[in-house]
């Protein structure tokens, strides 16, 4: 029943070759470094799910955005933990990254012909980073408040552009419902939709070059 | 496609492993996710009884609108919630508080004095001065409240 039902959709999606190029390729006798990949696209799909959840009570205006997370942490069933998961889920997500960013520098895995998953990988590792920074303004509180504070004004150290680069990202002066309005935007939408295009080109070249063999001592 | 045979292979082994690792991970989120999302919706709130008013207040076989605001938690939000009744007595012992909510889609009923009927102008629903329904759409009766009476002061709770 199921197999018939699988040869039906097959025949019109052709989907089990799909399946066979995604799961089924030969990969070169590999460590267990060469999962750090996986590991970043599994915490990523994670903090993508609890992110989801977490929209369903975060209200992003400075009168209900910190008792709004306090509500998800202390009456909702389990909020403190799809909270807990996303929390620490950032945090996985930045160093995942840059120890794959680091397997794939001293293997040589950037060389011809990856450069273009390499080039993409090091922007999607920024927006990595400005997930990082747009999320940590979000619970409100005086961390995430100061802390913007900080990381806006260390922005405005570029030399000449610097002054404009603080008010455009805080959406005026000082930091504001503008700011907190914007961060969320940046980190609901315009991020997860920069992420997720960027990954299928990642993954795409991933599956269609193939992976590195680990290097040879002569090479 | 590997050939079926009873016998365990390391690609099989491999699957299965896959399979049961993959579900009890989507199980581990799966399940507070469901239980997060549909929590407040299993919230009861706790009803106390509201002070609506003096009862010299109320017309003697006249439905009157008594208006009150409580104090109510909502997600986050501490809130004014304006609790609105139409109280009527023919005797002057024993009331009854109707809600003005009509039962069809939850519009506002209001006390017409010259047709001596409660009306909602949202789909012409009619409820007589005792709540029953004369006509229109709206399935039952105006809903209830129980009431009791404390020192000339008329209270009351949701049933």
């Amino acid at each position: 029943m199921l197999t018939r039902l699988g040869d039906w959709l097959d025949e019109r999606f052709g989907w089990r070759k799909v399946w066979a190029s995604i799961f089924l390729r030969k990969i070169p006798h590999v460590n267990w470094a060469y999962t750090l990949g996986s590991a970043t696209l599994f915490v990523a799909v994670l903090q993508i799910v609890t992110g989801i959840l977490l929209t369903i009570y975060y209200v992003p205006t400075p009168d209900h955005a910190y008792d709004s997370v306090v509500y998800i942490t202390t009456q909702v069933a389990a909020g403190w933990f799809i909270r807990g998961l996303h929390h620490w889920g950032a945090s996985a997500m930045v160093i995942l990254t840059v120890l794959h960013m680091l397997r794939t520098f001293f293997y040589g895995a950037y060389k011809f012909p990856r450069e273009v998953t390499w080039s993409t990988g090091v922007i999607l590792l920024l927006i990595v980073i400005g997930f990082g920074f747009t999320g940590y303004l979000l619970p409100w509180d005086q961390k995430a408040y100061w802390a913007t504070t900080v990381g806006t004004e260390i922005a405005g150290v570029a030399p000449g552009i610097g002054p404009w680069i603080i008010r455009v990202a805080r959406g005026g002066e000082e930091l504001s419902a503008v700011t907190l309005a914007r961060f969320f935007g940046a980190h609901v939408w315009v991020l997860p939709a920069a992420l997720l295009t960027l990954l299928a080109v990642h993954l795409y070249l991933v599956i269609r070059i193939g992976i590195t063999a680990a290097p040879k001592r002569d090479e | 496609m590997e050939p079926s045979t009873g016998e365990m292979t390391r690609r099989k082994f491999m699957s299965a492993a896959i399979a049961s690792i993959g579900g009890l991970i989507s199980a581990a989120l799966g399940l507070p996710a469901i239980a997060y999302i549909i929590s407040p919706a299993l919230k009861k709130q706790v009803e106390d009884w509201v002070r609506l008013g003096a009862i010299n207040k109320v017309e003697l076989g006249t439905p009157t609108l008594f208006k009150t605001s409580i104090e109510r938690q909502t997600g986050w939000i501490t809130d004014q919630e304006e609790i609105s009744a139409y109280v009527l007595t023919e005797d002057g012992q024993n009331y009854i508080a109707m809600s003005n909510i009509c039962t069809h889609l939850g519009c506002r009923a209001r006390w017409i004095e010259e047709q001596a009927q409660f009306f909602c102008p949202c789909h012409n629903g009619v409820f007589s001065k005792d709540g029953s329904v004369v006509s229109g759409p709206p399935p039952r009766p105006l809903d209830r409240f129980e009431t009791k009476v404390e020192d000339g002061t008329l209270f009351i709770r949701k049933g």
